[in-house]
């Protein structure tokens, strides 16, 4: 993340979670009165939060000072190492992972929106050594029609959280829980139809490291308990697993064919 | 290999319930800031590092990068770095650390170092890392924090043992890890007891004296990697110091192990200007240095005591007072009273120093901040007390300080005073690289001292070239030290790390040991300078061999 893109993103964040804010994108400055909400996930002072609770005190919320061009005043510098941006990222993450959203049409389209799950899904693959990708897939809730990249094709529509007056929506035929499932199923099989180098790889490795371990004991007909330990510790090194966590997930109802080409 | 295939569920329950409840639902642009997030922190490949760009205001070397790469793709994550002195160790392992937990494969990290430099890390690895790393002060911190620096002779002790060894560590550091040579010690043994994913040893001399150094050091890392002791001195050991089948050996550890050389790291490094002083007595420091064989010849005290008070009179004759009262107290009798009496009015009469003159006349001239090294409190009191009575600031400097103590007397001299005067380098663990000029106000006699002196300064981040001003005072035994075993071996200009390597490869275990017996055993000031001659010859010889090997062997320092 570069810097401007950074900026961007703090006066986004902060926006919307409804902090006061002085931004100026020139100097890369920006100034944040935290709502109380804010305050108690960022400020890490439970403390005086209990003590204002308990005394009916009036709560003063802390004022943030941030910049992002490098040279500048006091403010604290946010880069895209920081840890103060590792945590609005955090705080994001969990303000952000559950959503319903609508498609807003023009009135003279047809009034039906039919039920989708959208799953935004990190997928990490990791050995002793790790990557990771994203997977976004939408399932329609009647027909089952699955697609992949959904997040960015919803990226093209325009969503709203309360559903336009003159629109009704379809009921589902699959449910949530199974459409859930159908969407797990599919990331699956198409995991496993990957190709497992670095996982081959990854457990030669371990053979081999193995196989050392075994040579180096080999005199001892009881092992000694470092003997057990230091295998298992290969086996948190080297075995290849592919675990698959929700970044967030949505109930979205969509006019039919939004998808088509064109 | 297939891989296990794992999906979290636990979203799912808090989902449908959502659903059910009709909210409470995110904001959309929460929702799309939440997905930017995951998509910043995605690590996209399984190669290069991530780390760096994460970390704009530390200057990374190339080596330092390369090395950290080199760990976790090349290694797997189990690595003896064992830099030259001075190239950034401790930088190299945050790195690895700071990748490592990036990617999100490490979480639980314990850092064992030597009780003086606990501090030193914790302060390291959050300000140039942004790491939580937390000093070890309450039993809870072994399992409530994740980055813990403590010192292996605490973690060893119970109660501490136990929860240490409880822990699941996915990366275990031991600094000054050639202590850990020894398998049948306690330390050695404990360490071999953590249970550990990643490991990282880091050492400047993984071997010190003996070839089977290594293969206890790499067994540590992974058993079997070097055979069992019984093959691996089979198939690679000829004696105690030498080594068959080297090729292979050399080979075999440079898998494991990585060793940056300043001459490889290709960077700029700052020049050594030695300066040695010649300096004379005055006419009562002469006689009162004189008087002192009186006590030798008179059978009072033999000949190492009688060298021991002769160079600290070099110094000062503070420092000679201490240990000649004490010589006094033990030996007393009428029979001797009036020599002693005419020492003592000897000692009484110098009321002038020539070395703190020298060090005073040359502090004024660098007119910057100057390190003065000498071997005794008792010259480091009067020098603090002299330059002040000359309008220069100073400050102490001692190896038995608090680390509170040292990093407050190293910032004061940073930021306020001129003058640094210590009497141990500490070896291990002050930098004061934004100081460039250095008094050898006393000469150790052991080089690998001095070494560790110079490496104060002359380290990475060191912008000028850094100057070396050696005192001797002329016809003592200090001139024979600067003389005949400095001089000759030209210790000063020799590129920091070889040292070691050279003193290993000769049956001299203890430098300064041998220049004490030399001096010693010697009757005459003849037979002194030929023994030292030969000891200079030894050691130079020891470095022809050293340079002539290193053409052809890129590392390994075996």
């Amino acid at each position: 993340m570069q810097q401007a893109a950074i900026y961007n993103y703090l006066s986004r964040f902060f926006s919307a979670s409804g902090c006061a804010l002085q931004a100026d994108s020139h100097t890369g400055q920006l100034k944040v009165k935290l709502t109380e909400e804010m305050d108690q996930m960022l400020m890490n002072r439970p403390f005086y939060w209990h003590y204002i609770k308990q005394t009916g005190g009036i709560a003063e919320t802390a004022t943030l000072d941030f910049r992002t061009h490098t040279r500048g005043d006091q403010a604290e510098l946010i880069y895209f190492g920081a840890p103060r941006l590792h945590q609005i990222f955090n705080v994001a993450e969990k303000m952000g992972t559950f959503i319903r959203l609508f498609q807003n049409l023009p009135e003279d389209a047809p009034a039906a929106l039919e039920p989708w799950i959208g799953l935004n899904m990190k997928i990490s693959y990791q050995c002793d050594l790790k990557r990771d990708r994203i997977c976004s897939v939408g399932l329609q809730l009647i027909n089952g029609t699955l697609i992949e990249g959904f997040e960015e094709m919803l990226s093209g529509l325009k969503l709203i959280p309360k559903m336009p007056d003159y629109l009704y929506t379809l009921s589902p035929l699959i449910t949530v829980p199974s459409g859930i499932k159908r969407i797990t199923a599919f990331i699956e099989r198409e995991l496993i139809n990957e190709p497992t180098d670095w996982a081959n790889e990854a457990g030669q490795r371990w053979l081999r490291d193995q196989a050392l371990l075994d040579a180096f004991y080999e005199q001892q007909d009881t092992k000694p308990e470092c003997y057990f330990q230091e295998k298992e510790a290969l086996k948190e090194q080297y075995q290849p697993r592919i675990s698959i966590q929700l970044i967030n997930a949505g109930l979205f109802y969509l006019r039919s064919a939004s998808f088509l080409p064109g | 290999m297939e891989p296990i295939i794992q999906f979290s569920h636990s979203w799912e329950e808090e989902f449908l319930k959502r659903i059910q409840n009709d909210g409470p639902w995110a904001k959309p642009e929460l929702f799309q800031l939440a997905y930017e997030a995951e998509s910043a922190r995605l690590v996209p490949s399984f190669h290069g590092l991530i780390a760096p760009n994460q970390l704009p205001d530390l200057n990374l070397h190339p080596h330092q990068i390369e090395t950290a790469r080199t760990v976790i793709e090349d290694m797997h994550g189990k690595a003896i770095l064992a830099d030259e002195v001075g190239l950034g160790k401790t930088i190299e392992a945050g790195l690895i650390i700071k990748e490592y937990m990036i990617r999100g494969l490490v979480k639980k990290v314990l850092i064992l170092v030597p009780a003086s430099l606990v501090l030193q890390w914790v302060s390291e690895l959050n300000g140039k890392f942004s790491i939580p790393a937390v000093p070890q002060r309450k039993t809870y911190v072994w399992s409530q924090c994740d980055v813990v620096v403590s010192s292996i002779d605490t973690a060893k002790r119970d109660p501490h043992r136990s929860l240490v060894l409880e822990q699941n560590y996915d990366l275990v550091i031991i600094d000054e890890a050639h202590k850990l040579k020894n398998h049948k010690t306690k330390n050695y043994q404990f360490v071999q007891l953590l249970k550990k994913k990643f490991c990282l040893l880091l050492t400047a001399t993984p071997i010190q004296n003996r070839l089977s150094e290594i293969f206890y050091l790499v067994s540590l890392l992974k058993p079997g990697y070097l055979g069992d002791q019984a093959s691996f001195s089979q198939n690679y050991q000829k004696g105690n110091r030498s080594v068959k089948n080297e090729e292979k050996l050399k080979e075999l550890v440079n898998q494991v192990m990585v060793r940056n050389r300043r001459i490889d790291t290709k960077l700029q490094w700052p020049k050594r200007i030695i300066t040695s002083l010649d300096i004379t007595f005055s006419k009562e420091e002469q006689e009162f240095y004189e008087a002192l064989s009186n006590l030798k010849d008179v059978g009072l005290i033999q000949g190492f005591s009688l060298l021991t008070l002769q160079r600290e009179a070099c110094s000062s004759r503070e420092a000679a007072f201490q240990t000649l009262s004490k010589i006094y107290k033990k030996t007393i009798s009428p029979h001797y009273e009036r020599l002693w009496h005419l020492l003592f009015a000897k000692l009484n009469a110098v009321q002038r120093n020539a070395k703190a003159e020298k060090a005073l006349e040359l502090i004024r001239q660098i007119n910057d901040k100057v390190i003065i090294f000498t071997e005794y409190r008792a010259s480091q009191l009067y020098l603090q007390w002299y330059l002040k009575k000359n309008d220069i600031s100073s400050v102490p400097f001692n190896g038995g300080f608090k680390r509170n103590k040292k990093d407050w007397m190293r910032a004061l001299f940073q930021n306020h005073v001129q003058v640094l005067i210590a009497t141990e380098a500490g070896g291990e663990g002050i930098n004061l690289q934004f100081a460039s000029h250095m008094i050898n106000y006393d000469l150790p006699w052991n080089p690998m001292r001095i070494e560790q002196r110079i490496g104060r300064i002359h380290r990475l981040g060191q912008e000028n070239d850094v100057h070396i001003y050696n005192f001797a005072i002329r016809d003592t035994v200090e001139s024979h030290i600067l003389n005949l075993l400095y001089n000759k071996i030209n210790l000063f200009e020799q590129v920091i790390g070889e040292l070691d390597t050279i003193l290993g490869r000769i049956d001299l275990n203890d430098v300064d040991r041998e220049v004490s017996r030399i001096f010693e055993e010697s009757e005459s000031s003849g037979e002194l300078k030929i023994k030292l001659d030969n000891l200079s010859s030894v050691i130079n010889s020891a470095r022809k061999q050293f340079e002539e090997g290193k053409t052809d062997a890129a590392s390994g320092d075996l």
